[in-house]
């Protein structure tokens, strides 16, 4: 899996200062992703999910370790270089989807080409195509607060698939939808990987979600306990 | 700042180059298409800006209206300030001088001083003599003696009417047949738009001066023209010789006995040179002179005099320039401060969120400083633009008595000093909240979030 990974993490380390305390988050966490992979990350709150999600999608860095992502050592990279990195290599779904709320579906999902070196006949033909995928071309103009929670996400998957990413990543992504919309969206995921391969990285403390992933990964304390495919037993871990 | 009336001037230069014309428009018109272009190219950025800006209408109309007001109150002092220093700086070339009476005012020097002064006091092969003169007399009184009041006290400057335009500030769109008409009727008068409004009067009236300055020496004037909206609005002018031939008539009606005034009725002479050098020459040909003792003359440069005469307001001005301005624009930059604070503090999520999407660091300051510049910049644009087309346009000039100038008008230039004022204190109060969202840490503010 090694020769494939789209992400490798190895011996990342990740410790906060509270004072003269030093909080450890992350204890030298080794981890391959391969490419078109489905993987979902679960643990306890404070056990580090969320953290290693954010140092993989290039929004913070390790303490100590590298980090590369699609042959790119993000791990070194300077915040610029990083926020650059990001607009061509991430998507990012949020658990609260975090669209502008004065914009229109359309200008949110628009919002990372304006980026990028493209006419705005090519982004329009982007766009147009992220929002067809996701179901919402008949909410184009719609601000956030027109659309339901399971369209407001839908829209965030858009906006995170709309620059053709090499990895996206979801944290908590179903966490504040119903069980229904949660189902649309874990659906639309599963597409996204299987029909487009894409990599995704989930951090999610729902089961449903998980059972989604090809693999499971549960952390602990910043270390990894288990990895494995989503059987009862992985998904049930304490 | 003489920088601050560089448009003023340049319009002038091409009112007085007109073949300058076209190629400045030209000119103009390219650098306005790359703007244009440039504004078009980041137009999706603008439109963020906005968006960003209508979020709360509120807020953002309150903070606009509050630069909008206090870039009023800059712009008119500031004009105030700018006008008074142009006064008082010398120009480089068109030296102008002022002869007065060396001790005593107000300056009061026989007429008799006036043709030799005119020359400099050149008497000898190689003196100098000035490029242009004028003089000065004041004449003053009513036209109601029975029942003086400020509407019908007049006073006149009496002087060469050919004189006028070529020696006078700012009068280079006074109409030449008025000057040509006070040339030809020596009882002619040109007034000023507010003081033929107080006098109730207009061009072709006729009226009589009982004099309160040249007692028993009453004159019948007639309006033969006004000056342009502006500086000169309480103004008036009469042709010099009309005064000086009464005065020599005085004694054919008073028993061969000269008027009381005969010897002091000149107050000032005014000469140009071409340069610093020409007027230190003129100035010592007319000191080391003889003919000018009883009374004795002193010269100085017109800036000089002007602020002579402006020295009992040097502490207001010292006021106006050092206090208020700069209270004015530190509070127009808290006002934009407070508000775009509020205004990235409510949006932190919305920043780590552009953040994530790849907006980088510089992104971020850049959007926070852009919504500051569009407040202040409109702001303080559209604030010089009411501020222009209200005073200069609608009244000729705003009345603020200082010394011998009743009103200021507003120039041209005053349209990007209100931009400028906007933008820059607008910009300046926005660094702060700008460098915090600038620095806002993506993982905090999700690990708050959640």
């Amino acid at each position: 899996m090694a020769a494939e990974a789209i992400v490798r993490v190895s011996e990342v380390h990740k410790f906060f200062r509270r004072g003269s305390e030093q909080i450890d988050v992350l204890n030298g966490l080794n981890l391959g992703v391969a490419t078109g992979e489905f993987l979902g990350l679960m643990g306890p709150s404070g056990s580090g999910k969320t953290t290693l999600l954010n140092l993989i999608a290039g929004l913070d860095t390790p303490s100590q370790g590298d980090i590369w992502v699609g042959g790119e050592r993000v791990s070194r990279m300077t915040e610029g270089q990083l926020a650059r990195w990001r607009t061509r290599h991430i998507g990012f779904i949020f658990q609260f989807y975090h669209l502008l709320p004065v914009l229109t579906a359309y200008e949110n999902v628009e919002l990372p080409l304006l980026l990028l070196p493209m006419t705005a006949a090519q982004r329009k033909q982007q766009v147009m195509t992220a929002l067809e995928l996701v179901g919402l071309s008949d909410r184009l103009k719609h601000r956030p607060g027109q659309l339901s929670g399971g369209q407001q996400q839908r829209v965030g998957i858009a906006r995170a698939i709309v620059t053709d990413p090499t990895l996206i990543v979801a944290d908590e992504p179903t966490g504040d939808l119903d069980a229904r919309s949660a189902e649309e969206i874990l659906h639309l995921m599963a597409l996204l990987q299987k029909d487009l391969k894409k990599t995704i990285i989930m951090v999610t403390h729902d089961p449903r979600a998980a059972k989604r992933a090809q693999r499971i990964l549960h952390l602990e304390k910043g270390k990894l306990v288990t990895d494995g495919a989503p059987s009862d037993a992985v998904l049930s871990h304490p | 700042m003489q920088y601050f009336l560089t448009l003023e001037r340049f319009l002038r230069f091409l009112k007085q180059n007109p073949q300058y014309g076209p190629p400045m428009i030209a000119g103009s018109a390219g650098v306005l298409l790359v703007l244009v272009f440039v504004g078009y190219w980041f137009h999706k950025y603008w439109y963020l800006l906005l968006k960003s800006l209508t979020r709360n209408l509120l807020r953002t109309g309150l903070s606009a209206l509050a630069v909008f007001v206090l870039a009023i109150v800059v712009t008119l002092v500031w004009t105030i300030l700018v006008v008074l220093d142009v006064v008082m700086t010398e120009k480089a070339k068109d030296f102008k001088a002022i002869v007065t009476e060396r001790w005593q005012v107000p300056s009061r020097m026989p007429i008799a001083y006036a043709p030799s002064l005119k020359e400099g006091a050149a008497s000898k092969p190689g003196d100098l003599k000035p490029d242009d003169n004028m003089s000065w007399q004041f004449y003053g009184g009513t036209l109601d003696p029975e029942k003086r009041t400020w509407e019908n006290t007049l006073f006149f400057f009496a002087m060469e009417a050919d004189k006028i335009i070529p020696m006078m500030d700012d009068l280079e769109n006074l109409n030449p047949v008025y000057v040509k008409r006070l040339m030809e009727n020596k009882q002619g008068a040109i007034l000023g738009r507010e003081r033929l409004k107080r006098l109730n009067k207009g061009i072709g009236d006729r009226f009589t001066v009982v004099s309160m300055s040249h007692k028993g020496i009453d004159l019948e004037f007639e309006i033969v023209g006004e000056f342009p909206a502006g500086r000169y609005d309480s103004s008036a002018v009469m042709n010099g010789n009309y005064l000086v031939d009464a005065m020599d008539a005085y004694p054919t009606t008073h028993n061969g006995a000269k008027h009381p005034m005969a010897d002091k009725s000149l107050g000032l002479v005014w000469f140009k040179v071409p340069d610093s050098d020409a007027f230190s020459k003129v100035a010592e040909q007319i000191m080391s002179s003889s003919l000018y003792t009883s009374p004795a003359v002193k010269v100085e440069t017109a800036s000089s005099g002007i602020a002579s005469f402006l020295e009992p307001y040097k502490d207001l001005l010292w006021g106006l320039k050092w206090l208020l301005v700069p209270a004015l624009l530190v509070t127009m930059a808290l006002i934009v401060a407070n508000a775009i604070s509020i205004s990235v503090r409510e949006r932190r999520t919305e920043m780590a969120v552009l953040k994530v999407i790849g907006f980088t660091p510089g992104r971020i300051l850049g959007l926070v400083l852009g919504e500051a510049f569009l407040v202040g910049g409109a702001s303080g644009l559209l604030s010089a633009a009411v501020l222009y087309g209200a005073i200069h346009v609608g009244m000729g000039g705003f009345p603020f008595q200082i010394a011998f100038f009743p009103k200021f008008d507003i120039y041209v230039d005053s349209l990007w000093w209100g931009f400028l004022f906007g933008t820059i204190t607008s910009l300046a109060g926005s660094i702060v909240p700008a460098w915090s969202a600038r620095t806002i840490k993506v993982s905090e503010v999700f690990a708050k979030v959640a």
